[in-house]
C-alpha cells in the first residue's frame, strides 16, 4: 500500500508538473468512463500547453454528436455549431482573425455523413485550421447507429440484418481531396496525438488529424479497445510524408498505420 | 417645364444587346437630370433562346414604379416584340430594323403588328452599323442613336455613357461603338425629319451633382463596403450574384475577401463564424439559398452571434422561378427553421432604402446579438433607380457590439440574463473571458442545461432582446391626409412603390385612402399598425405572393378582415392593377 501511494503521489506531481490540467475547464466531460475522447483530448491539451499557446488565442468549433461536447471541457474560446458544419464555421473564424489558433472537433458521423461535403472544399481552400476528425465508426450520442466508416454487416437497432454500404476511409478522402497535411493516429496513443497536433498546428496550411477511437458503450465488435490495440501500429520508418505516391499506396495497403501520412506546404495558399 | 413620364422599352432575343442598350438609356437620361426606374427581364437561357426586355420609366418628377404603359418599343429582334405590342400606348412610337440580318416575313415584322394610332420608324439599325463600323454588332446603339434623334434626347448623354462604358476595352471598340450610335442619330436627322417626337426636353435646370444611379444589388454591395464588412461567404444564385461579383472587385483591395463557398450552408456557416471572431460578414441567396441556412440561422439565435444574411427573394426551389420575381420568403425570414427562433427581419421598398438597410442590419445584428434577414426581390436588386448618393451615418456605422467590462474577468457571464437581455459577448483574443458559445439551451455561464426553467428563462430573454430591437427599428411610414379613411393600403418590400404611385391617383380621384409602409417585418411596430388599422375603414394588403405573408403576420391586429391582393405572375405589381383594386373596392363599399 505504501508503495502504491508513493507510486500514486508521484504520478498527481508529474501530472501537475505538466500543466495538463491547466487548459481544463471547471465542467467535467460528459463522455462514458472508458471513451477514446479522453485520450485525444488528453493529446490535444497537451499539444496546446506544450506549444503555449496562450488560452484566449485559441478557438475550438465542434458540431454534433459525443465529439460536439469537446469545447466545454477545455479552457480557450468555444464554438459549439449544428450537425455537420464544424469546418465551414471554424472557416469563418479563422478568416476573421488569423491570429487565432482553431481547432475544429467532430466525430465521423458529423465529418463523412452530414457533414462530408465540406471536407473537400476546405482542404482545397487550405484554410489554416486544424481537424481533428474521432472515428469511432458509430453513432454514439444517438445510441448506436450505424455510421460512414462502419465495415459492411455492421448490426445495430438501425440495421438488425446488417449494413449493405462499404465504408469510407477518411484519410484516403483527405488525400484525394488534397490535403496538405494528413496525419492518421490512435486515441490510445495520447502522446502521439499531442507529437502530430503539433506539428499539424506549426503546419501553415489545413491540417487533418484522422483518429482511430473505441465507443465503449455501443461498438462491442469492430473498434474495440482490444481491437484496435491489435490493429494499430506505426506507419513504416522509411515512410516519406512529402510524397504524395507512397502516402497513397500506404493508405490503400495498411488501414491501420499511424502517424504524418503526407505533408505538403504549398508556397502561396489561396487564404491562409 | 413640361411634365415628363416615359416609359422606354428596348426588346430583342438573348444576345442582341437588350440589355445594355437599356442600361444606357438609363445612364443617359438620369445623367441629364431625369429621374430613372429601369427593370430588365430576361430568360433563364444564357443566349439564344429567350426574349428580353428592358424598360425604363423617365420621368421629371421622381418614379416610384414601372409603368402600366410603354410609350416608345424599340425592337431588336421583331419576333421578339410582336408580343409587346399591347402594352404599348394608343400613340406609341415604334422603332424597328427595316433590313433585319434575320429574313422575317412580313407577317412577322412588328410592322405587321402595331395599330393604327401608333408611329412606325424604320432604321436600318443593321446596316448602318455595318458601314459604320465594319460589323452589324453595334445595332444596338444604331438603334439607340435613330432613338435620341427622333425623341429628343441630347446625343452626348448616350456619347459620355457609352464612352464611360467602353474605354476600359480600348479605343478602337470605343470608336466603333462611337460610330455605330452615329450611324443612327444623323440617319434619322436626315431622312425622318417628319416624324420627330421631342419627349425629352431636358429640365432646364438639371442639377445632377450628388446624384447617381445603381440598382439594388449595387447599394447593397456599397452599403456592406461602407459598413466594414471584411468577408463575403456566398454561393452563386440568381438574383444576388451581383453583390458577391461587386464585393468580389471591391473586398480585395481593403484586405477582405470574397469566399465562394461550397453551398449556403457552409456560407452562413462562416459568417456565423467571422462575426463570432469579431469581424463584420455577409452572405446574400436567394429563397433556395435560404431555405438550406435556416437551421444555421436558428442556431446564430440561440448562440446569440450576428450574422446579416440577405435574402433577394424569387419563386419557388432552385428549379421553380429562377429569373422571375415574388415577394414568397416571408414566412420562411420570419418563422423559417427549427424551433422558437425569433430574429430580425428588415425589407427595404427601394434602392436608396437597400443601402441604407443593409448598413443598418450590421448595426442590428451586432447590437441585437442575432441573425438579421435582409429581404429584397429581384425586381428591387435588379432595377436601377437614380438617388441622392448614399453615404452612412456614423451611427449607422459605428460597432455595436457591447463588450464585457474590463473588471468582469473572473466572474463574466456570457448569457447574462437581464432586462434587455443583452448580454455583453467577448471575442476571442480577449484574455480572461473565454466561453463556449452554443446552439445547446445553456445556463448564463453557457454551459449545457436544458432543465424546464432555464429553457423558458432563456427563451424569454432571447424574445426580449428581440422584441427590444423596436426601439432601433424604423417604424411604419404613413402617406396620407390624416384622419379616417375609407381605405388603407398596406405594402411592404419592391411593392411598395407601386402602392404609393396608385395610392397617390386614387387621392387626387378624390378618394380618402392612404398608404402605410412596412420596412421592420419582425419585430412589428405594433401599436402604429393597429392605430393605422384603426383609422381605415377598410384595410388592403397587396403582396407579390399567393398566401398572403404580410397579411398573415399583421393581420391579427386589425379586428376585421384584412382585404388581399395576391399576385403570383412572377412582374411586379403595375400601379393600375393596384388602382383598379381600390376602386372596385371603393365603389363596392358606395353602393
Amino acid at each position: 500500500m505504501k508503495t502504491a501511494g508513493r507510486v500514486l503521489a508521484a504520478k498527481i506531481r508529474s501530472i501537475k508538473e505538466s500543466k495538463a490540467f491547466g487548459i481544463r475547464s471547471s465542467e467535467l466531460p460528459t463522455w462514458c468512463p472508458g471513451c477514446g475522447y479522453f485520450g485525444i483530448h488528453q493529446g490535444l491539451n497537451a499539444c496546446i500547453q506544450e506549444l503555449g499557446l496562450p488560452h484566449h488565442q485559441v478557438v475550438t468549433v465542434s458540431g454534433i454528436g459525443c465529439a460536439g461536447r469537446s469545447p466545454f471541457f477545455i479552457d480557450t474560446y468555444g464554438l459549439h455549431t449544428v450537425h455537420g458544419r464544424t469546418l465551414p464555421v471554424a472557416t469563418g473564424v479563422k478568416l476573421a482573425n488569423p491570429k487565432l489558433t482553431v481547432f475544429a472537433i467532430g466525430g465521423d458521423g458529423d465529418g463523412l455523413a452530414i457533414g462530408g461535403g465540406h471536407l473537400p472544399h476546405v482542404a482545397r481552400r487550405d484554410v489554416n485550421i486544424n481537424y481533428l476528425l474521432f472515428d469511432n465508426s458509430i453513432y454514439g450520442l444517438t445510441k448506436g447507429q450505424p455510421s460512414p466508416s462502419s465495415p459492411t454487416g455492421t448490426k445495430t437497432k438501425a440495421s438488425p440484418y446488417g449494413t449493405h454500404d462499404r465504408p469510407l476511409n477518411a484519410t484516403l478522402l483527405a488525400l484525394t481531396y488534397g490535403a496538405s497535411f494528413v496525419a492518421r493516429l490512435f486515441a490510445g496513443d495520447p502522446a502521439g496525438i499531442k507529437r502530430a497536433l503539433m506539428e499539424g498546428t506549426r503546419h501553415p496550411g489545413f491540417a487533418i488529424f484522422h483518429i482511430y477511437t473505441s465507443c465503449v458503450t455501443f461498438d462491442k465488435f469492430f473498434k474495440t479497445w482490444a481491437n484496435l490495440k491489435k490493429w494499430v501500429h506505426p506507419l513504416p520508418e522509411d515512410h516519406d510524408p512529402s510524397d504524395l505516391r507512397q502516402a497513397f499506396d500506404q493508405v490503400l495497403e495498411d488501414e491501420f498505420s499511424t502517424g504524418i501520412v503526407y505533408s505538403r506546404k504549398y508556397p502561396l495558399p489561396g487564404v491562409s | 417645364m413640361p411634365k415628363v413620364d416615359v416609359t422606354v422599352e428596348v426588346c430583342g432575343m438573348a444576345g442582341d444587346g437588350t440589355i445594355a442598350a437599356g442600361g444606357l438609356i438609363n445612364e443617359a437620361m438620369a445623367s441629364g437630370g431625369f429621374s430613372v426606374l429601369g427593370f430588365d427581364s430576361y430568360p433563364a437561357e444564357i443566349r439564344g433562346f429567350g426574349r428580353c426586355v428592358a424598360r425604363s420609366r423617365i420621368g421629371s418628377e421622381p418614379i416610384l414604379a414601372l409603368g402600366d404603359q410603354t410609350h416608345v418599343l424599340i425592337s431588336l429582334n421583331d419576333e421578339q416584340s410582336g408580343v409587346r405590342v399591347p402594352f404599348l400606348a394608343y400613340n406609341a412610337l415604334v422603332f424597328f430594323d427595316s433590313n433585319p440580318p434575320v429574313y422575317l416575313n412580313e407577317k412577322q415584322s412588328v410592322a405587321a403588328a402595331v395599330e393604327p394610332g401608333m408611329t412606325l420608324i424604320g432604321i436600318p439599325f443593321s446596316d448602318l452599323a455595318t458601314s459604320a463600323s465594319g460589323s452589324a454588332r453595334g445595332r444596338n446603339l444604331t438603334a439607340l442613336g435613330g432613338f435620341a434623334a427622333v425623341c429628343g434626347a441630347a446625343p452626348e448623354l448616350f456619347r459620355n455613357m457609352i464612352t464611360k462604358k467602353f474605354k476600359a476595352k480600348g479605343e478602337k471598340v470605343l470608336e466603333s461603338n462611337l460610330k455605330s450610335f452615329d450611324a443612327g442619330y444623323y440617319y434619322a436627322l436626315s431622312n425622318l425629319s417628319d416624324r420627330m417626337r421631342p419627349l425629352f426636353a431636358l429640365p432646364e435646370q438639371s442639377d445632377v451633382a450628388g446624384r447617381l444611379i445603381m440598382s439594388g444589388n449595387e447599394a447593397i454591395g456599397k452599403a456592406a463596403l461602407d459598413a466594414g464588412v471584411l468577408l463575403y461567404f456566398g454561393y452563386p444564385i440568381t438574383p444576388a450574384t451581383p453583390i458577391m461579383e461587386y464585393l468580389a472587385k471591391h473586398l480585395p483591395t481593403r484586405g477582405g475577401a470574397v469566399i465562394q463557398m461550397e453551398d449556403e450552408i457552409s456560407s452562413i456557416g462562416a459568417v456565423l463564424g467571422s462575426f463570432y471572431a469579431g469581424t463584420r460578414a455577409m452572405t446574400a441567396t436567394s429563397g433556395p439559398g435560404f431555405a438550406l441556412m435556416t437551421e444555421l440561422i436558428t442556431h446564430g439565435v440561440m448562440a446569440e452571434i450576428p450574422a446579416v444574411i440577405l435574402n433577394a427573394q424569387r419563386g419557388g426551389p432552385s428549379t421553380g422561378l429562377p429569373t422571375k420575381t415574388e415577394q414568397s420568403d416571408l414566412h420562411a425570414a420570419v418563422f423559417g427553421g427549427p424551433g422558437d427562433s425569433a430574429r430580425i427581419v428588415i425589407a427595404p421598398t427601394n434602392v436608396e432604402e437597400c443601402y441604407y438597410y443593409t448598413v443598418m442590419g450590421f448595426q442590428l445584428a451586432e447590437r441585437y446579438q442575432t441573425p438579421v434577414i435582409v429581404l429584397t426581390d429581384f425586381y428591387l436588386d435588379n432595377r436601377v433607380e437614380d438617388l441622392p448618393v448614399p453615404e452612412a451615418s456614423e451611427w449607422e456605422k459605428a460597432d455595436g457590439n457591447l463588450y464585457p467590462a474590463a473588471d468582469s474577468k473572473g466572474t463574466y457571464k456570457r448569457y447574462a440574463v437581464n432586462e434587455s437581455g443583452i448580454s455583453p459577448r467577448a471575442i476571442p483574443g480577449a484574455e480572461g473571458f473565454a466561453y463556449t458559445a452554443t446552439g445547446l439551451e445553456h445556463t448564463e455561464r453557457g454551459t449545457p442545461d436544458y432543465s424546464p426553467e432555464n429553457h423558458m428563462l432563456m427563451t424569454e430573454k432571447r424574445y426580449r432582446k428581440i422584441w427590444g430591437a423596436l426601439a432601433d427599428l424604423p417604424a411604419p411610414v404613413e402617406f396620407s391626409a390624416r384622419g379616417s379613411m375609407d381605405l388603407g393600403v398596406i405594402g411592404w418590400g419592391s411593392t411598395f412603390g407601386a402602392i404609393l404611385e396608385a395610392v397617390d391617383t386614387a387621392r387626387s380621384l378624390g378618394y380618402r385612402v392612404g398608404a402605410l409602409k412596412i420596412t421592420s417585418i419582425y419585430p412589428y411596430h405594433v401599436q402604429e399598425i393597429k392605430d393605422f388599422m384603426s383609422r381605415c375603414h377598410q384595410v388592403l394588403v397587396p403582396e407579390l405572393n399567393y398566401s398572403g405573408q404580410l397579411a398573415n403576420v399583421i393581420g391579427h391586429l386589425c379586428g376585421k378582415e384584412l382585404i388581399r391582393l395576391n399576385q403570383v405572375t412572377g412582374v411586379p405589381f403595375s400601379p393600375s392593377a393596384i388602382l383598379a383594386r381600390i376602386e372596385r373596392i371603393l365603389k363596392a363599399g358606395a353602393l
